[in-house]
């Protein structure tokens, strides 16, 4: 019943890559030309409701430990949270910049919930190296929305979330249940065994 | 003290960076839940990475409780724990309790059955698995109060009042129904974690990295559990984008949604699982429920949100509310009296057994609810129809509203509670919750 870790994880790759690349598409043609297209200005918030809705389906497949249902339902809802306030805020129904706060607060707590539900070290195996990695760039990127919120339209934050994305997309394509991390792999791991 | 609350944030974050190496198990023979025809000679479960067996890592129950497996052992690297097994019988089942120590230090958990030439029964009981607490009656609880706010105030604000409000009503619906579904979601995990954790027998640390699959896929509640977690999931999204949009007719699909989930409660409840369950009960359960929701959810809508918000709506929706609330009630009534009938099939059951004492006072608390809303069909309603201001009006539905809630925390406890044992054709469904 379950699907493997590491399709999730592509998948997953695959939507942040191209989420990446929308709002780096946004950074360098400036918000006032990507935005004159409402389906445009709708992509990127609309990519993070649709990925709350699967991180659900991902949720309802992680009950292999009270941790992993836990962690994957706190995204689901920090992606509805996060999609909701940007769509609400490209559509003009918020219009104060600290909205960029909430983004910041759901990229902590995303960030936050990637550690804590790693339950191996980071040379444990490749996995667990690259969710410790991910876990504190949603932590440090986290503090892009805030510069948003204190100094907004600067292009740095967006340029900066971009890449954050596409990093992070990077991380999960090269993501694989075991594998070795610097030609390291613990003896715990045991997952090449039959 | 900035720094002092940055500091502990700080370290709160590397502590999970530091623990190391937690297993999950991958693969058990006999299979979970399995049936297997002959008796087995071993019981050998397969981790992810190795573990180290504790002395009772793996212990096997025979269903009287009789212990019949024996040392446990590791191989394959540690990835394998095994134990033998003897003395199984065909048309028995069998309870596999398992521990794991991970190199982290944390204990992994898990608890499976499976039967030799008979199907297992389901994980809830396994030899060992306590029934519930007050904290799984608190859960449930939670779970319909949010659903009384899903489905009651979205419900009564698509049924009841008009098309166009005043912008601070409607802001507060979508609030209200928006933390509904955040609410249901989260109250759904949380109870079946608990319930999980029941038959598991652990709790804390070693609860978050206790396995629950065995729970999620061969239970009626877990699969429940599984559906209306996407589901309520799904209901967000919608009340969310509605909000979003300022599109309030885009809160009708996950109005019907979340009406169609609730029918999860009576598929994986008492009545479809006792010896005497009827489709007929099933519908009344789902009627009995949906009625109750929005019965509670209308007056909580009148009582935070029209009363406050809206001093000129206050007796339109009052009026409204109030001619759709005589006809819910009738339906509650009825349907709760089906299911009522079907659980009890003796009066003397009411005041012989825990459930019939927990129904009866729920009658009561029902009875308390309905006299005050009697009371404001009898006097306010006439009043608000002449024009004439009614004051204290908003604080006496803030009361009705509490007394909702507590009608809807004494239905948690019954429907968590087990209804006295049916006869049917000479065997009896015996519960051990039933007779106190």
């Amino acid at each position: 019943m379950l699907p493997r870790a590491e399709i999730a994880h592509w998948l997953f790759g695959a939507g942040f890559l191209f989420f990446g690349l929308v709002i780096l598409s946004e950074a360098i043609v400036g918000p006032e030309v990507f935005r004159r297209r409402l389906w445009r200005a709708c992509l990127s918030p609309s990519l993070a409701l649709l990925a709350g809705v699967w991180l659900w389906v991902i949720a309802i497949f992680s009950t292999f430990s009270t941790l992993h249902l836990i962690a994957h339902s706190m995204w689901a809802q920090a992606a509805t949270a996060a999609g909701a306030v940007q769509l609400a805020v490209v559509l003009g129904r918020l219009r104060s910049p600290y909205w960029s706060l909430v983004t910041s607060g759901v990229l902590f707590v995303s960030g936050a919930a990637f550690l804590v539900h790693e339950q191996n070290g980071w040379l444990f195996a490749r996995s667990a190296f690259l969710h410790h990695l991910i876990g504190w760039t949603l932590i440090v990127a986290s503090l892009l929305p805030l510069g948003e919120a204190l100094r907004p339209r600067r292009p740095v934050w967006t340029v900066g979330l971009a890449a954050t994305w596409i990093a992070i997309a990077v991380m999960l394509f090269s993501d694989r249940d075991v594998a070795p991390i610097f030609g390291h792999l613990s003896d715990l791991a045991g997952g090449g065994l039959p | 003290m900035r720094r002092a609350l940055a500091a502990v944030a700080c370290l709160a974050l590397l502590l999970p960076a530091a623990a190391s190496a937690h297993a999950t198990m991958r693969e058990a023979t006999p299979a979970e839940q399995g049936r297997v025809e002959t008796p087995p000679t071993e019981v050998r479960l397969r981790f992810d990475q190795a573990v180290t067996a504790p002395p009772r890592g793996i212990v096997v129950y025979a269903a009287n409780g009789r212990v019949v497996s024996g040392a446990v052992t590791t191989e394959r690297g540690g990835t394998v724990m095994r134990t033998f097994v003897k003395g199984l019988v065909r048309g028995e089942a069998y309870t596999v309790r398992w521990r794991e120590i991970s190199a982290d230090g944390h204990v992994g958990t898990g608890v499976f059955t499976f039967g030799v030439g008979v199907d297992p029964p389901p994980p809830t009981e396994a030899v060992g698995a306590s029934g519930m607490t007050w904290r799984d009656d608190v859960a449930r609880w939670a779970l319909f109060a949010s659903l009384a706010l899903l489905i009651g105030v979205v419900g009564i604000r698509l049924l009841v009042l008009p098309r166009t409000v005043d912008p601070r009503v409607e802001r507060r619906v979508h609030m209200l129904g928006t933390f509904g579904a955040v609410a249901a979601v989260n109250a759904g995990i949380l109870g079946f974690v608990l319930r999980s954790a029941n038959a598991l027998q652990v709790s804390g640390v070693d609860l978050l990295y206790a396995d629950l699959s065995p729970f999620a896929e061969s239970t009626r509640f877990g699969i429940a559990f599984l559906v209306t977690t996407l589901g309520f999931g799904v209901c967000l999204t919608i009340l969310a984008v509605a909000w979003v949009l300022d599109q309030p007719a885009l809160r009708w699909p996950a109005f019907l949604l979340a009406l169609a989930l609730v029918w999860g409660f009576p598929l994986s409840g008492h009545q479809a699982t006792e010896p005497n369950s009827s489709l007929l009960g099933e519908v009344a359960d789902w009627v009995h429920l949906v009625t109750a929701m929005l019965w509670v959810g209308g007056v909580l809508t009148l009582a935070v949100v029209v009363w406050p918000l809206a001093p000129a709506l206050r007796r339109a929706a009052f009026l409204r509310f109030s001619r759709i609330a005589v006809g819910l009630i009738a339906v509650l009534v009825v349907a709760g009296t089906v299911v009522a009938i079907e659980r009890l099939p003796e009066v003397a059951d009411l005041w012989e057994t825990s459930y019939g004492r927990t129904l009866l006072v729920k009658l009561g608390l029902v009875l308390v609810a309905l006299s005050w809303g009697g009371i404001h069909h009898t006097f306010v309603r006439p009043r608000l129809e002449r024009g004439e201001s009614s004051p204290g009006v908003g604080r006496s539905l803030i009361g009705e509203s509490a007394v909702a809630m507590a009608v809807l925390l004494a239905a948690a406890v019954l429907v968590n509670g087990a209804p006295p044992p049916v006869e049917t054709g000479g065997d009896a469904a015996v519960s051990p919750r039933a007779r106190s």
